[in-house]
């Protein structure tokens, strides 16, 4: 067993950005590791230490050379290994070539069985380990991902980087590993802070690294995240039972602004805290990277959390300089938001009329139209009293009026919210107002609903008229492309329709496109209200394997033409149990079934002469009668177990009847009316589910 | 103010005289109305082709729907930008722009400085590159991109642009809460000269001008002439005076904009047309001018 050493590889940078350098550094380390295991180079765990100007990568005891290898390994009979001339046959020439080693230099020899064998000797001697990392390193820097960015040129070169390197620091133990990448080749120095330790600093040894960067004022992420809560920790308690607001992405984001952080505090003027805390809170943290107070009673005060990167002893003037910035960005939301409220909201739903929604769906005060009417249908649908209905309409007409005040303009995060002010600045009945303010959700997967079913008809008519527009024009989405965000808008819908009971969706889809058409949009209604309603199956069927059902049995129910996401989901659950219950029956009905689907043919009708039928087959026809009666009972009461379970009692006599008839017959007539038994059969699992989907996988 | 610290004239004159120092050439503003400094001969087309070049210049920008009649504090149809163009980006860029720093009395190490991910990218010029907004205490007050594309060309050597927003740092060095309270010069008797002085009536007029006055009519067909122009410009192998050209059309693009005359469908068109001809400029400038420079360069180390 070799020494070992310390190995460094520091790639030192201008400021890179914090989401690209945070996915970098988790691949340096394995990276890392990957090439050292490759290179045969025993070492210890990886560490990866980083700040926005630095990306290293530390390992304790790496070997200073690689282990010599000696390696023997038996091959075949030496029988079958060489032909009558003595050459090595294919056999030999497989074994040589897995090797690694050339058939000519196998070895013969009689192994401890008696027989002979050939043999494969590899001996690779042991490899010093400064080429190996010098390489490695220059493969590593080189290999580094960006996803979702970009990588640059700098200078003359044309290797590229997240943003430049300017140096690289590469040890084994106190000696420099030569590495060049770019214009950069590898010394002993790191830099430290920009102002605190402006330069070079000397790393002496590898082990020494943190150290030196410790005393040149830079920390790693992981200390700075914890300095930064200590920091937070320490204003919280200063100010009993304070809470600062420290979202995880701008949190991230902080730690990998600084080097050397220092958590301060700032305040601003009393007179914003009139204007509506998103706003507040949206310019403090996305804008500036401020987290916000709020006092131990959950309200929100006039101070804020900052985090410096400058020299602590002045911090008077950082502090200063930022109170500047968050007073002439909330003066702006000031006067937007008081300027916005001296407008009635219907100037604003007017305006509408001049911001486009989608060029060839007309503008946003037409789409405000269709929602009107779609949301109080929507609200019908749900059981929703008059004033409810009143309601949802209303909110619909007043949903997208903020898209034109000054405030959304300017921080268009807050779309809705700002709605919502002003609807209850006006007087407007508080679920109109909830409603406004909750229309966008949910805004991703897993996001909350709107939390009134008045907001859940707005949010449905809203993307449901967005989804049937888009496929009007003929632009439904791809697996690549989805701009208008439809897929995320179905799935959307779907997750309120479960809450609403009573809705039907495919009266709602024909509803949004008869808005569209009636006002002077042309397309075949028919063809794209069939596509709309196969996108929403797809997505049902989508949700409904997330959510564990099999393949099969979700199949069996969309094929039956269910879109309303609660009668879907519960007969899809309903047969999975059923099936779960007694595969046996489920099975063998599914055969049965596809078997009687494939002969059937439905231009003969189901009209049954009974005089014809044999003792199967009024059995079945009996069956048939009663099974048909119990699935409208049970569909009528919406028990999927029941109508499932009616369809589970056609199971003997459909065996049966295959069992004792030749439906074939070469008597037309007869033929012709076993034919139309068989129809009489499918027919009655036509409004449940298609049993003959669960054959197909076996 | 107090006499020490400098009046926006100042600033101005320390950044040129630093900038020179680093080995600039001192350029004066683009003759016409541009949007940013970018849009400047010395930035957008010098980015070009492989000759090294360095310059600074201040930069008086246009943009129509940004005007405020002057009753804004911040927000203005004219002001100004520096830019500050390396090419090739030297090793020490970052270290020589917190020196400018210093040089208008903002010492890096009194301060607290970031450089902030931002990323820059020019639909109309078909540019892009990656870099930061500098931040100090805070304040957004410089751009700085490296170059990767311009004119859908890739650059090589990448150059460097620096772009510092002069009346907000000017209003930070100065601490007054409104552009037009800003001290521009002084008179001999020491009487400040302010900002408001220089450019508030200019920005009342070119407001309305802009928003109520201008010709609809004319702006379209000015930007159908020039358009027509560039490509004759370009057919005669002229790059310069088609770029030019191109500048025209992007402003009368801007003020059509500020008067509220074109449509979605037809921005983004005029968009598309001020793009096409600023590609062809830049693809004509590298080869009947960058690329031909390289090889006298050459023939002149030979010789």
């Amino acid at each position: 067993m070799a020494d070992t050493r310390d190995f460094l590889l520091e790639i030192g940078t201008e400021e890179m950005p914090s989401a690209p350098l945070m996915n970098a550094s988790a691949q340096l380390g394995k990276l890392v590791a990957s090439e050292l295991d490759a290179a045969g180079l025993v070492h210890g765990e990886v560490r990866v230490i980083s700040s926005p100007r630095r990306l290293a990568a530390l390992v304790p005891a790496v070997a200073t050379a690689t282990d010599e290898v000696h390696e023997v390994r038996r091959g075949p009979a030496a029988s079958i290994a060489f032909d009558e001339s003595g050459s090595p046959t294919k056999a030999a020439q497989g074994f040589a070539r897995k090797c690694g080693v050339e058939a000519g230099d196998l070895v013969r020899r009689v192994d401890s069985d008696g027989r002979e064998y050939v043999f494969a000797e590899r001996s690779v001697p042991s490899a010093p380990a400064m080429p190996i990392l010098s390489e490695l390193s220059e493969r590593v820097i080189a290999s580094l991902q960006w996803p979702n960015y970009r990588s640059q040129r700098w200078g003359s070169t044309h290797q590229t980087f997240v943003r430049p390197i300017r140096w690289i620091c590469a040890l084994l133990g106190d000696e420099v590993v030569p590495v060049s990448y770019a214009d950069v080749t590898s010394g002993n120095v790191t830099r430290g802070h920009r102002v605190l330790a402006p330069g070079d600093h000397l790393v002496a040894e590898a082990a020494d690294y943190e150290r030196t960067l410790e005393k040149a004022f830079v920390l790693s992420a992981e200390r700075r995240a914890e300095a930064i809560r200590e920091g937070i920790a320490r204003v919280e308690s200063e100010r009993g039972g304070a809470h600062v607001d420290t979202p995880r992405r701008i949190f991230d984001e902080v730690v990998n602004l600084c080097e050397w952080p220092t958590v301060l505090v700032g305040t601003f003027d009393e007179e914003f805290l009139s204007v509506p805390h998103e706003i507040i809170c949206e310019s403090m943290l996305s804008n500036q990277r401020y987290f916000p107070i709020y006092d131990a009673s959950g309200a929100l005060t006039r101070e804020f959390v900052v985090v410096s990167n400058a020299d602590p002893r002045v911090s008077e003037t950082v502090i200063a300089g930022n109170e500047k910035v968050v007073r002439a960005r909330l003066d702006d939301a000031k006067f937007f938001y008081d300027e916005d409220l001296k407008r009635p909201m219907e100037e604003f739903v007017e305006r509408l009329g001049t911001v486009t929604f989608q060029e060839r769906l007309g503008t946003m005060l037409q789409k405000v139209e269709r929602m009107e009417c779609l949301a109080a249908a929507v609200a019908r649908q749900a059981g929703c009293d008059e004033e409810g209905v009143a309601s949802a309409a209303r909110a619909a007409h007043l949903a997208k009026a903020d898209l034109v005040s000054q405030a959304v303009v300017e921080f268009t995060n807050q779309q809705g919210v700002m709605g919502g002010y002003y609807a209850a600045a006006a007087g407007e009945p508080a679920e109109v107002c909830d409603a406004i303010r909750e229309h966008y959700r949910p805004r991703f997967a897993g996001d909350e609903l709107p939390s009134g079913t008045c907001g859940r008809c707005v949010a449905v008519a809203d993307k449901l008229d967005t989804v049937c527009g888009i496929f009007a024009i003929d632009e439904p989405p791809t697996g690549s492309s989805d701009p208008y965000a439809v897929r995320r808008a179905a799935i959307g819908i779907i997750a309120m329709l479960r809450t609403l009971p009573g809705c039907d969706l495919r009266q709602l889809i024909g509803l949004a496109l008869g808005s569209y058409a009636v006002q002077g949009l042309e397309f075949d209604l028919e063809s794209v209200s069939a596509a709309v309603v196969q996108f929403f199956q797809g997505r049902l069927v989508a949700i409904a394997r997330e959510e564990g059902l099999s393949p099969d049995t979700i199949e069996a129910v969309s094929s039956v033409g269910v879109i309303d996401p609660i009668e879907f989901m519960a007969r899809a659950r309903a047969l999975e149990d059923a099936r779960s219950q007694d595969a046996e029956t489920f099975d063998a009905l599914a055969q049965a079934y596809a078997r009687a689907a494939h002969l059937a043919d439905a231009s003969l009708g189901t009209e049954v002469d009974e005089g014809m039928l044999a003792d199967a087959e009024r059995a079945l026809l009996a069956a048939c009668d009663e099974g048909s009666e119990r699935v409208r009972c049970a569909l009528a009461a919406g028990d999927f177990s029941a109508a499932i379970t009616a369809l589970a009692g056609l199971k003997a006599p459909i065996d049966r009847f295959f069992d004792d008839v030749l439906v074939m017959d070469e008597d037309t007539a007869v033929r012709e009316n076993r034919l139309r038994l068989l129809n009489r059969f499918v027919e009655v699992f036509s409004g449940v589910a298609n049993i003959g989907a669960l054959s197909r996988k076996k | 103010m107090s006499k020490d610290v400098l009046t926006f004239q100042d600033m101005i004159l320390a950044l040129e005289r630093y900038w020179a120092s680093c080995g600039c050439t001192v350029m004066q503003p683009y003759d016409s109305e541009v949007g940013a400094g970018t849009f400047h001969t010395a930035t957008t087309l010098r980015s070009l082709g492989p000759a090294a070049w360095r310059t600074c210049y201040p930069q008086p920008c246009r943009r129509p729907a940004d005007g405020r009649y002057g009753e804004n504090p911040n927000r203005m149809q004219h002001y100004y930008q520096f830019q500050v163009i390396l090419k090739p980006c030297p090793a020490d860029s970052q270290d020589l722009y917190l020196g400018s720093l210093a040089a208008i009395g903002l010492d890096p190490a009194e301060h607290d400085v970031r450089f902030v991910e931002d990323d820059w990218e020019s639909p109309t010029l078909g540019a892009w590159g990656l870099g930061w907004e500098v931040w100090m205490d805070g304040m957004e007050v410089t751009q700085y991109t490296y170059f990767q594309q311009v004119g859908g060309i890739e650059v090589d050597p990448v150059p460097v642009e620096i772009t510092y927003g002069l009346e907000r740092i000017a209003m930070y060095i100065q601490g007054v809460d409104s552009v037009f309270d800003l001290v521009w010069s002084y008179l001999p008797d020491g009487t400040p000269m302010t900002y408001g002085d220089v450019f508030l009536e200019n920005e009342r007029e070119f407001s309305a001008y802009n928003f109520e006055v201008a010709d609809v009519e004319m702006m379209r067909q000015k930007f159908d002439d020039y358009e027509r122009e560039c490509h004759s410009c370009l057919e005669h192998r002229l790059p310069l005076p088609a770029y030019d050209c191109v500048m025209k059309c992007s402003h009368a693009f801007n003020l059509l904009d500020a008067r509220g005359a074109i449509s979605a469908t037809e921005r983004a068109n005029y968009i598309l047309r001020v793009r096409t001809i600023a590609k062809l400029c830049c693809e004509s400038y590298l080869a009947e001018v960058a690329a031909k420079n390289d090889g006298d360069a050459k023939k002149g180390e030979v010789a």
